[in-house]
């Protein structure tokens, strides 16, 4: 096992010094064989991996100016309307960081637009995972880890979109303490534990940032090693096709063809942030002024994956319910507690119901296509333009203002909609699949169809041949990686 | 790029242990079609990966290229676009040359490997079970009154430990909610302190408005509008509460607590920024639209002699969203 | 597929990538005026308010209007007002009284381009408005000499305005509506608060001053002279002119135009390289049989 007599190899000497304290030969060739699909889907996971490390690396920058403090300073820097105000210290350094270090207002603007595709990339990763059936026998521990990771990436979207203590993300935090009173029996005490006192207070910033820099971040650094793990572990799903089985696993091997492609793939996320953080402006906080709990801005939404609640908050009839000696603040509580406790409830029940209700409780490796299991389909894809329509909602005054509309008519037909919609969709959604898998060859390359006359005057229809040109011939049987080498 | 290996090939390449670059150059002339020579389409293969190979090497110089645009501008000033510009080009373009290394130059599937089993077997559980429970219990198996005792300790630490962790966050909510600094006779100031005459909004005028001594508060703004010239009454029993056409209510929503600060003179409605409640201020202030749930409390405002708006008392009910305990009080 | 094809389509990306960059590098230049200085203040024109204040009123902060514009606004009100609001500005069924209203009315209403109504009858908005300086200023002269009372134009002077106390009086008092991005939005019922992005410092202190539409109306003793000219201040140098050194504004509405950019091309275009990288065919005719 201990070799001390490996001297042929061009790594020898390395080679051997960490074989013999780590193993290395084995376990390392044994990675470096592992078998990745290739599928383009499988990549919008690394896509949200990759924006997380663009996070972290511009995070820790801001945390070099960013000053957790409420407290009330005089503004001296350079931007002139804000000169001689007195803000608090958490605003009065962002704005320093965004408009007086070199350097800081692109990685400030990275870093927002990193949480934006961030977010933005879990959920599309959750949807292709989703609408494939990835979600199944062994792997619904992984996926409720995933959905915790959704729920701390919003969460920690939150918390950071507040720090800047900017009119606008003040506000933010007004509702969100107005929601937390919403809840039943604990919400009052529940809101000032975590406020420090009644709305302002001087505690939440401070106690958002540490939330925000070091406790979120670092469970989302151990879940998302556990997420990969298990990914590792599980090895990846794939489509079925030419060779590929649930006893396999076909594509290319981690080393070197994997290793290159996903380098590329984070040199290219981090290449989009930067193009978004260098040229379209985010949150300009020094437009928008010190928060003041009495000021107030027209016009003003949480980021986009809070859009779906301050929408629901939106269309929420005014149902405040008195009752049994309490009020029952049901106007807020439905909308922005109890929606999204549901929500994420039924994401992490949703292997076990299907399994459940679908008595499919076996092993899968190999995915669905979404037309192969309409009901599953339809069901996601109406939830999904529920929640689309939801985010809509969060827009109805710029709607209203952009069509020249009234907002009395907005706000109504969103209530309509939201409702229809998804019903509609998942209808629509539903019948699409049926006759997809009852069409045949449907998703498959055209061929030509020949009608050959029989001596008898008959006419009978063919497919032809697949064009010589197109690859459906060429699909070669997969090729096992050399078994024997990771034998000792 | 969407070429598969021919299988005798890669496996003769992977039995030597060497998934080297440019083994699939030659797969496709076993697809040929009858019509055209293998010495042709080898050659456009060829030529197919001299160019992906320039199209990689120019890639990569421009990267380098662009880091030390990156350098440059952060040397002269730092400035936002071309910074982020230059580092979105570099990385972009070294992305692209890694991406078609990866993706041309070296080895494609389809390769194969088998899965494991991952259950165990029947037997694997059950010696697992036995493990976990026999050989870690046994201590334990005799002494039952000792694991309770633990388990009650390890309990009784959990819980005193956490009442750190809840009640010194912060101060108990008690009567904080349903009380605002406004007080009987309290004179009505701006933002700056300066109290407020009975002359000094205009009909059709709007201020928002403190309790003296408290200008800035949270819970106590105020949204003072002079509706008319003349006494309103947008409630009964509220016949004195208006002076001159002043009305006030207090700023702080009842949906989710953001300030009201939206006043359309014509309509005689206050607006929500935040989700769009209507309330209409001749009749109270009454949500006539949206969410919110329970009309503005309006505060009941005097003149003394000297023409200075006061307060006749507190509001008469809580301000703001709506909590548990409201109704209890 | 030949290869020279496969090379364009890989160069497409890149070149897509730069395109894009010069494009909103080109655009961010142009709508931040120079990259340099860019703290430094933007003196905007204040022309209108020079135009009409040569009365001898100096003293005051009001523009007052000479009594020789009379019979030109005579002629221009019957040309184009009289038909709502009939001859002697009293007001009919299609238009209110005029009488009394006051010089800053006026002015704002006809110099924003809100009236004359392109023809009667229709909602009043903003508009460039099609007569002069000059022709304004005399029917402003012919509706004050009907009656007296009323607000008079203020004279707007930013020179010594305070932009920072501008911008907390702005945060307080004018973005609850405006936006505090100046860009407008939505009121109930099909209304508007308007766009500040065209408004000079006379229309904008004249605003405030009446109260034009659902606007409340602040007068002197809510705010004094000097604060509406840092409010003019503020939003002529600071909300027309935005400081948008982070690259184009997104006309600053906000975070849910972000959102859209971070979906469409943040995480659009790495699906799209994703579906370079990637494999694209998932099954081919392995299914034949059906
Ligand atoms: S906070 Fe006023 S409508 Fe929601």
């Amino acid at each position: 096992m201990n070799s001390t007599g490996y001297t042929n190899g061009k790594l020898a000497g390395s080679v051997d010094w960490m074989d013999q304290r780590l193993g290395l030969a084995r376990i390392g060739r044994k990675i470096m064989d592992k078998i990745f699909p290739d599928h383009w889907s499988f990549m919008l996971g690394e896509i949200a991996l990759y924006s997380f490390i663009v996070l972290v690396i511009t995070g820790v920058f801001l945390t070099l100016y960013y000053v957790p403090s409420s407290q009330q300073i005089i503004y001296h820097g350079s931007y002139l309307p804000l000169r001689g105000r007195r803000v608090s210290e958490a605003y009065a350094s962002t704005v320093n960081l965004s408009l007086n270090v070199r350097g800081g207002l692109l990685m400030r603007q990275m870093h927002h637009w990193a949480a934006d595709v961030f977010t933005a990339a879990i959920v599309i990763h959750l949807c292709r995972i989703f609408f494939t059936g990835a979600f199944r026998r062994p792997r619904e521990l992984n996926w409720i880890v995933g959905i915790i990771l959704l729920i701390l990436a919003i969460s920690n979207g939150f918390t950071g979109y507040s720090l800047p203590d900017d009119l606008i993300s003040g506000t933010g935090l007004r509702i969100m303490f107005s929601i937390i009173l919403s809840i039943p029996v604990i919400g009052t005490y529940l809101g000032f534990f975590i406020f420090g006192g009644n709305f302002p207070g001087k505690l939440i910033i401070p106690r958002l940032y540490i939330i925000h820099v070091f406790i979120i971040p670092i469970i989302i650094a151990g879940l998302l090693g556990m997420h990969l793990g298990l990914l590792i572990y599980h090895k990846h799903t794939q489509f079925s096709g030419k060779g590929r089985r649930e006893q396999n696993v076909v594509g290319s091997p981690l080393w070197p063809t994997f290793v290159a492609k996903t380098t590329g793939l984070f040199l290219m996320t981090f290449a989009f942030i930067a193009a978004l953080g260098a040229f379209i402006q985010i949150n300009p906080i020094w437009q928008f002024g010190p928060y003041q709990p009495y000021k107030i801005s027209y016009a003003v939404q949480p980021d986009w994956y809070m859009g779906w609640l301050d929408g629901a908050m939106r269309i929420m009839p005014s149902w405040e319910w008195t009752g049994f000696g309490h009020t029952w603040p049901l106007e807020v509580f439905i909308p922005a507690v109890a929606l999204p406790g549901l929500t994420f409830t039924l994401l992490f029940a949703w292997p076990f119901l299907e399994a459940h209700f679908g008595k499919d409780k076996a092993e899968h490796h190999l995915l669905d296509r979404p037309r192969d299991k309409p009901l599953r389909t339809a069901i996601g894809a109406g939830a999904l333009s529920f929640y689309v329509v939801l985010f809509g909602a969060s827009a109805t005054d710029v709607l209203a203002n952009f069509f020249q509309t009234s907002l009395n008519l907005v706000l109504w037909s969103f209530r309509i909609t939201v409702v229809i919609v998804p019903i509609a969709i998942a209808f629509l959604t539903y019948k699409i699949c049926k006759e997809l898998t009852e069409t045949p060859y449907s998703g498959q390359r055209k061929r030509a169809v020949v009608m050959v006359r029989s001596p008898q005057g008959g006419y009978n229809a063919y497919r032809a041949d697949p064009h010589p040109d197109t690859k459906a011939g060429q699909v070669a049987e997969p090729v096992p990686i050399e078994p024997e080498s990771t034998q000792a | 790029m969407d070429t598969k290996e021919n299988g005798e090939n890669i496996n003769a390449v992977s039995k030597a242990g060497n998934l080297s670059a440019g083994n699939n150059s030659h797969n496709l002339a076993n697809h040929t079609c009858e019509g055209c020579g293998r010495s042709d389409l080898a050659e456009q293969e060829r030529r197919r990966l001299r160019a992906l190979e320039v199209v990689a090497q120019l890639s990569v110089i421009g990267a380098l290229l662009c880091f030390i645009g990156v350098g440059v501008t952060y040397w002269v000033g730092g400035q936002n676009q071309f910074l982020g510009g230059f580092l979105a080009a570099g990385l972009a373009l070294l992305g692209i040359g890694v991406i078609v290394i990866g993706k041309y130059f070296m080895p494609q599937g389809p390769f194969v490997e088998q899965r494991h089993e991952i259950s165990s077997t029947v037997q694997q559980k059950q010696l697992f079970e036995e493990a976990l429970v026999e050989r870690g219990g046994s201590a334990f198996k005799r002494r039952k009154f000792l694991g309770v005792l633990m388990g009650a300790s390890a309990t009784m630490f959990g819980i005193t430990f956490a009442f750190p962790w809840i009640r010194s966050l912060g101060p108990l909510p008690g009567k904080t909610l349903f009380q605002t600094w406004w007080r009987p006779g309290s004179r009505v100031v701006t933002v700056h302190g300066r109290p407020v005459k009975v002359d000094d909004l205009e009909v059709g005028g709007i201020l928002t408005v403190f309790p003296e001594g408290h200008a800035g508060s949270s819970m106590s703004q105020t949204i003072l509008i002079r509706a008319a010239s003349l006494p309103i009454t947008t409630r009964k029993g509220r016949e004195t509460w208006s002076p001159h056409g002043y009305l006030g209510f207090s700023k702080i929503c009842t949906h989710a607590g953001c300030p009201v600060g939206l006043y359309e003179e014509q309509s005689q409605q206050l607006l929500c920024p935040c989700h769009q409640s209507i309330f209409d201020v001749l009749d109270g202030a009454v949500p006539v639209f949206g969410p919110a749930p329970r009309p503005l409390p309006q505060l009941p405002l005097g003149v003394d002699e000297e023409g200075y708006l006061r307060a006749r008392s507190d509001f008469l009910e809580p301000v703001g969203p709506g909590f548990w305990e409201r109704t209890t009080a | 597929m030949p290869y020279h094809k496969k090379l364009i389509r890989m160069l497409l990306l890149p070149a897509l990538l730069v395109l894009l960059s010069t494009g909103f590098a080109v655009i961010s230049i142009y709508r931040n005026g120079s990259f340099a200085a860019r703290t430094s203040l933007v003196s905007t024109g204040t022309s209108v308010s020079t135009g009409a204040s040569q009365a001898g009123a100096e003293k005051s902060n009001t523009v007052s209007i000479p009594k020789s514009l009379i019979p030109e606004g005579h002629i221009l009100f019957i040309e184009n007002c009289s038909s709502c609001h009939t001859n002697t500005g009293e007001g009919s069924y299609r238009g209110p009284n005029l009488v009394g209203l006051g010089a800053a009315t006026v002015d704002f209403w006809v110099s924003t381009g809100r009236m004359p109504l392109s023809q009667p009858g229709i909602e009043a908005v903003q508009k460039p408005s099609r007569l002069t300086r000059q022709q304004t200023l005399a029917i402003v002269a012919y509706v004050t000499s009907l009656g007296k009372g009323g607000p008079p134009i203020p004279k707007v002077n930013l020179k010594h305005a305070n932009v920072s106390e501008g911008q907390t009086l702005f945060a307080l008092n004018c973005a609850s509506c405006h936006t505090i991005t100046g860009s407008g939005d939505a009121l109930s019922n099909r209304s508007f608060s308007s766009s500040l992005h065209i408004a000079s410092p006379t229309q904008i202190a004249e605003a405030l001053r009446i109260g034009p539409g659902n606007m409340p109306r602040f007068g002197p003793r809510t705010l004094n002279h000097k604060e509406v000219e840092d409010i003019a201040a503020y939003v002529t140098r600071f909300i027309q002119h935005p400081n948008n050194a982070g690259g184009v504004g997104l006309g600053g509405v906000g975070p849910v135009a972000e959102g859209f950019i971070a979906l469409l091309i943040g995480l659009g275009g790495l699906m799209l390289v994703s579906f370079w990288i990637g494999d694209r065919q998932e099954k081919e005719e392995s299914r034949d049989g059906h």
